[in-house]
């Protein structure tokens, strides 16, 4: 083997030990620079696959626009035509109106932002989001869409965030059920279902399907109170305490769009 | 010289496949992810002499580990330690398959692939039980990591043919170990 074979694998052997003794603060600042340099792939992969996506969307329209077509035909003439040129109109402006209204309304100050993409890691329920440092958002920040919590803010660089998802395992949230006293923590699991398992509830807590849990807001926590979490599935008691299975309130599986909550208004 | 160009385009490639394989959609009923960044890998470790295909190593583990990496309340989850350990092992097991096979097999690539899914996926799973306890091994669990390792092996010929293809445009195809002969 030549010296300077010798020479590069000692450097390695250097390098591997310093790389094993990194502290979480040199880890995140690590992290924070991977994202800027997959942000610039991401955000251009991100409008690629939804220009592609949007392709596949007005086939699909034109599929629904036909069997409209076939329905309408028996019934008039005219308010069918008109109504071709309307639809996708109506629904983006009523989209637009509805994402808009829920910012206005909201007691937080939030910051609006575009799902990139699911990361791909098999055990962790994480997302791409295209905002970071330069929008104001940093780590553990609350994310939301108009329908409920959707996770808190990990890794953040100058202009993409990760965000680990209340389904994931390591996200867990202080809950309270409606119209009940009764409070418990909130985590994902390892299916792939999308479930949230509210444990530490009391044994006799018997509650019923339907039932709205929203975050309990505990001080010195992540989350605000009052933010919908999901709703009851089943409930069964343990040994201990009782444990119920939640069905998230936001759709995890089809996130577009979501809300960084920067402070309150 | 045309080695350390080779060297940089495949460290360039790390990102950008970890990025794309974010941008994939998961496969139904179990929500499996495909992986390049394993198939991307195996082509640099299998592509460069020992000394250059270790610091790839430890690239790949430096891109894997950071991006999967959890910091809960200033607490890290899984470090590094495990992906530098797993990349720099699976690195010597490509260069000792190199020297058998006497130079880059895309079989042995596509193998190798879905072999390093398999056990990264899989390790990944050992890990999290460890450390967050219980361990649930369901067909959910098993069909979660056999998914993209058999993905990876359908992919990585295609991956293979168009590096070594494109990898010519910008390094003479020296730098890339010759294919072997058939030996009886």
């Amino acid at each position: 083997m030549k010296k300077i074979q010798i020479a590069f694998l000692a450097v390695l052997a250097v390098l591997v030990i310093a790389v094993c003794l990194l502290e979480s603060g040199t880890l995140g600042w690590l992290q924070s620079g991977l994202l800027g340099i997959v942000s610039p792939i991401s955000h251009s992969g991100s409008a690629v696959k939804s220009s592609i996506g949007s392709l596949g969307k007005d086939l699909m329209s034109l599929d629904q626009l036909q069997a409209e077509y076939e329905r309408v035909l028996s019934e008039n003439r005219k308010l069918r035509a008109e109504n071709n040129g309307l639809r996708d109109l109506q629904q983006d402006n009523d989209h637009l109106r509805q994402v808009l209204g829920y910012r206005e309304r909201s007691s937080f100050r939030l910051v609006p932002a575009v799902v990139l993409g699911h990361d791909a890691g098999e055990w962790w329920s994480t997302i791409k989001i295209n905002r970071g440092s330069a929008d104001g958002i940093t780590p553990d920040m609350p994310v939301i869409t108009d329908k409920g919590l959707v996770g808190k803010t990990t890794a953040v660089s100058s202009n993409l965030s990760e965000v680990v998802l209340i389904t994931d395992e390591s996200c867990r949230v202080a809950a309270k059920v409606e119209g009940t006293k009764e409070q418990g923590i909130s985590a994902g699991t390892r299916d792939p279902a999308g479930e949230l398992r509210l444990t530490f509830l009391s044994k006799l807590a018997d509650l019923q399907p339907g039932q709205k849990v929203y975050t309990a807001g505990v001080s010195g926590g992540i989350f605000p109170s009052g933010i919908a979490l999901g709703t009851v599935k089943s409930f069964h008691a343990r040994e201990l305490d009782g444990e119920a299975i939640l069905e998230p309130s936001a759709d995890l599986g089809s996130l577009e769009e979501v809300f960084v909550v920067t402070g309150a208004k | 010289m045309r080695q350390i160009i080779l060297f940089i385009i495949l460290v360039v490639l790390l990102p950008v496949a970890l990025a794309l394989q974010d941008l994939l959609p998961s496969i139904p009923p179990f929500q499996a992810r495909i992986q390049l960044l394993p198939i991307v890998f195996c082509f640099g470790v299998l592509a460069l002499p020992l000394v250059p295909a270790l610091f790839f190593a430890l690239a790949a583990a430096l891109v894997q580990g950071l991006a999967l990496l959890q910091i809960q309340s200033g607490q890290v989850e899984l470090g590094l330690t495990a992906p530098v350990v797993f990349f720099l092992l699976w690195a010597i097991v490509f260069q000792m398959a190199s020297e058998a096979t006497e130079g880059m097999r895309w079989e042995v690539h596509a193998f190798g692939s879905a072999m390093v899914t398999l056990t990264l996926i899989g390790g990944e799973f050992l890990a999290l039980c460890c450390r967050r306890g219980g361990f649930p091994v369901e067909m959910t669990v098993l069909w979660r990591i056999a998914i993209p390792s058999v993905a990876s092996l359908l992919l990585a010929p295609l991956l293979y043919f168009l590096l070594r293809k494109l990898v010519p445009v910008f390094v003479e195809d020296e730098a890339l170990p010759k294919k072997p002969e058939f030996r009886r």
